[in-house]
């Protein structure tokens, strides 16, 4: 006989009677087949792909249980269950496609999993505006499968683009591979709709900016389900693109290549992708250009005028910075790779700790902070590789994406504990932000009064006047702390 | 019984599954428990023994339609995971666990070899002796005895002489619900009797027949001593070499939905658009997927017996994807049949040849 899940961080549960009288209660309102106490749905919603839930899964352990697990079809129907948890005190957190990095799904307290998927309908696309409302469940490659039927594409290509859900997106604030010229997550938004922790929905409206007041929509995107649930969203579209252009180009230092970006961001070029390599990226992902060497990988599409023009204006910068024109295939090789993330697997079961540390830089520290990050974690005992590039970029910074990998022997979890706080100690040293995409999380939120300051209390009682209870994903955002895991 | 793969499988159970978009039980139904990690997870914490067999545990890992579609984009190129699942399946018995729902199904296969309620009405037919035997498969039989006749009267007219068997169910459904004693013991008589007739070449128009003849039969000690070939390509080397003359088609507008054991198990995506490309007048349209890279019609594994509501939102889901007013046209019992819903028009591909062929 198997022995019973251990769990790791669980910090408490709602007693088993209300419980199963919320599941009573509910069962009318979303339909009996859609509410389960059953230990397969517990045990498959308990976790994302944050990688300490990885290194748990193969000790036979999870991080914590839900007691419930609903699937909601409508916003509607999503409104009557958090009203019923909120008069009941009883704990959500919303679930999408479980690809979060860090631990944002982990249901401490217990209580109720609402996984959204069934909302997975497109409510409208609006292609005189240039716009879709989207349910927050559905899949980031039907979305845009969807999209692409009708001649359009939505833009967002996060690295989990198969495995998230739109909501997922909103939620977490995300970015996607093309975003320098689609924007982000936020940038397409124009348009929310959210049930509070009291059942109450509120619904954006869909036009190009307000005078208003504060935009109440943006309030959710990056909540992380801590304000409510993002049911739907109203998301600005593209037409398919007329043109695609690729281009990449090797440099001797990597400073020169994050000049050079600099500068022709600065002239207005707005390539879709622009991907800048330390030497141990470029050799691990390029290995025919060997890994003395930065690469920059560039897509540039739109208009086919605007495309030539932007590849005219980019070539100049980068050429000046000494860059050697290495052709298109590097990018097309990158194109067919880019979702491929295998190698996390491989490498857990031979023993690794591994993660993927990405936060925001202006121009002015993205070198030393890339030098300053990397020498902290190879300054931790175990550390194998600590590698780098630069994507996203903006006029005024970028963001700089850090992979590192260790073998520390027994001792995982400490191991893992030590390079996050090296790793943030230097980035917040250099005045960096510690998130650019991936959020906040569970494990992240250690850092979020240093990131903010009083911008945390600020956080803190819009939490509060929204959901008084505290029921909506405990433990998330760095709203409070979470002592089994922090201390 | 295969060995499940512990290495392959926690490859899957710790990825955070790229493929989710492919997986058709995982789109219709939300649940993680389904998604292809969510079942990769409860298989691994089966075999270490951190999990008991129960039946909510073995239906979700029966929740597999065998489609493949999680391939597509898997970066494990080692990894089957339907097939790590079906390995899997099979240590359930031997825990005195089984699906309910199959019962019925099972014990049909067993009193009359059939999972259907019925024998197969195929019987020693043809010419004794002819170097080709055409295996009809269950499904056509029991539900759309049309197809088989079609193939029967393309043979007549291609002038050539071919042979049935009383066939027995090729064993697939008892495997993929968990009782491969019984699908061994289907195999031993089918192959008997194929042996017995003598014949050089197997015909088979179904693809879970094909994949189990050529697949599993070796696995199983059964291997068959002649060629077996599938209905695509047979069909397809007669019209090349003469055989068989297509005329005009009555239909104007076809697209052609790949069964997935045809598009991905047996890479048999050109052969089928080649003999539509053989009869004259013919539009043919692609539906939103297709060649490797098909959806699932929802019958895979079995499932129009086993989760016949779940099959149906599966079948449902992959017809949006057809061009309206297109005849669908396949090549598979399972896939004309899951598709044969909202009013639309669902041939199997020797069906129309028929019709156009004199």
């Amino acid at each position: 006989m198997a022995e019973p899940i251990r769990t790791t961080l669980q910090e408490g549960s709602v007693k088993q009677a209300v419980i199963d009288q919320y599941a009573d209660d509910v069962s009318p309102i979303i339909g009996v087949d859609n509410v389960s106490s059953n230990h397969i749905d517990l045990l498959s919603t308990c976790r994302d792909y944050w990688p300490v839930n990885s290194i748990w899964m193969l000790e036979g352990a999870v991080p914590a249980l839900p007691q419930l697990v609903i699937w909601p079809q409508t916003t509607e129907e999503v409104s009557r269950v958090l009203a019923l948890a909120h008069e009941r005190r009883i704990p959500v957190v919303p679930y999408g496609e479980g690809s979060g990095a860090l631990g944002g799904v982990v249901p401490l307290r217990g209580g109720i999993m609402v996984d959204l998927k069934r909302m997975n309908r497109i409510r409208n696309l609006d292609q005189e505006n240039l716009l879709v409302t989207v349910e927050c469940g559905l899949n980031g490659a039907i979305y845009e499968e969807q999209l692409n039927r009708s001649g359009y594409t939505g833009g967002h290509f996060p690295q989990s683009l198969r495995c998230s859900t739109v909501g997922g997106w909103l939620a977490c604030r995300a970015a996607g591979q093309f975003s320098t010229r689609y924007g982000k997550i936020e940038d397409m938004a124009v348009s929310t709709e959210a049930v509070l922790a009291d059942g109450t929905i509120f619904r954006g409206r869909s036009v190009p900016r307000t005078s208003t007041g504060p935009r109440v929509d943006q309030f959710f995107i990056g909540s992380e389900g801590t304000l409510g649930i993002i049911t739907a969203a109203t998301l600005r579209i593209w037409p398919l693109p007329e043109k695609r252009h690729l281009a990449s180009y090797t440099f001797d230092q990597l400073a020169d290549g994050l000049e050079a970006i600099r500068l022709f961001m600065r002239a207005g070029a707005r390539p879709a992708v622009v991907r800048l390599y330390d030497g141990q990226e470029t050799g691990n992902h390029f290995p025919e250009l060997g890994d003395q060497r930065s690469v920059l990988i560039l897509l540039i599409e739109g208009a086919a005028k605007i495309v030539h023009a932007e590849a005219e204006v980019i070539e100049q910068y980068v050429l000046d910075h000494g860059a050697v024109d290495t052709g298109p295939e590097h990018v097309e090789h990158w194109l067919e790779t880019r979702f491929n993330i295998s190698a996390a697997s491989r490498l857990l079961q031979k023993g690794a700790v591994l993660d993927t540390i990405e936060v925001t830089t202006n121009w002015h520290n993205a070198h030393s902070t890339y030098l300053a990050m990397q020498e902290a974690l190879n300054g931790v005992e175990g550390t194998m590789l600590a590698s780098g590039h630069w994507s996203h970029v903006y006029p005024e910074g970028a963001a700089l994406y850090i992979t590192v990998v260790g073998f520390p022997g027994d001792d995982k979890i400490t191991y893992y504990k030590k390079f996050w706080q090296a790793a943030m100690a230097a980035c917040l040293a250099e005045g960096a932000a510690i998130s650019h995409h991936h959020g906040i999380g569970l494990h992240r939120g250690q850092w979020m009064g240093a990131e903010h300051g009083q911008g945390l209390e600020v956080l803190r009682r819009i939490k509060n006047a929204l959901d008084p209870q505290g029921i909506m994903n405990p433990g998330k955002l760095g709203l409070r702390e979470v002592s089994k895991w922090e201390k | 019984m295969g060995e499940v793969n512990m290495e392959e499988l926690l490859n899957c159970a710790l990825c955070p599954n790229i493929c989710r978009c492919e997986c058709p039980v995982l789109q219709v139904s939300g649940r993680e428990a389904v998604a292809p990690s969510g079942k990769a997870r409860l298989a691994a914490m089966l075999q270490q023994n951190q999990l008991n067999w129960d039946e909510q545990v073995l239906e979700a890992v029966s929740n597999c339609l065998g489609c493949r579609g999680c391939t597509i984009y898997c970066p494990f190129a080692e990894l089957s995971l339907c097939d790590e699942l079906l390995n899997t399946r099979l240590t359930a018995r031997a825990s005195g666990v089984k699906l309910a729902v199959t019962d019925p199904y099972i014990s049909n296969l067993r009193s009359y070899g059939s999972p259907y309620g019925q024998k197969n009405w195929s019987s020693a037919a043809g010419e004794k002796g002819a170097e080709v035997l055409y295996f009809a498969g269950c499904t056509s039989q029991a539900n759309h005895p049309s197809a088989v006749e079609s193939a029967r009267n393309l043979l007549d007219k291609a002038g050539l002489s071919f042979q049935m068997i009383e066939e027995d169910c090729c064993g697939y459904p008892a495997e993929v619900w968990g009782d491969q004693e019984l699908a061994r013991q289907l195999a031993a008589e089918n192959r008997r009797k194929i042996i017995e007739s003598g014949a050089s070449t197997l015909v088979t128009n179904c693809p879970e027949c094909w994949l189990t003849f050529t697949n599993r039969y070796p696995l199983w000690g059964e291997e068959l001593p002649l060629e077996v070939i599938d209905g695509p390509t047979y069909f397809l080397k007669l019209m090349k070499n003469g055989y068989l003359k297509p005329g005009k088609s009555k239909f104007k507008k076809v697209s052609y939905h790949d069964p997935c054991i045809w598009a991905r198990a047996a890479k048999k995506v050109d052969q089928p658009r080649e003999i539509l490309s053989l009869i004259p007048g013919l539009s043919v349209e692609e539906p939103l997927s297709y060649g490797e890279c098909t959806r699932c019609c929802g019958g895979g594994s079995m499932f129009q017996l086993s989760f016949p509501e779940k099959a149906a939102a599966v079948a449902k889901r992959r017809l949006g994807e057809f061009p309206d007013q297109a005849t669908i046209l396949t090549a598979c019992p399972f896939c004309r049949e899951g598709l044969l819903q909202e009013g639309r028009q669902v041939f199997e591909l020797i069906e129309l040849l028929d019709s156009v062929c004199e």
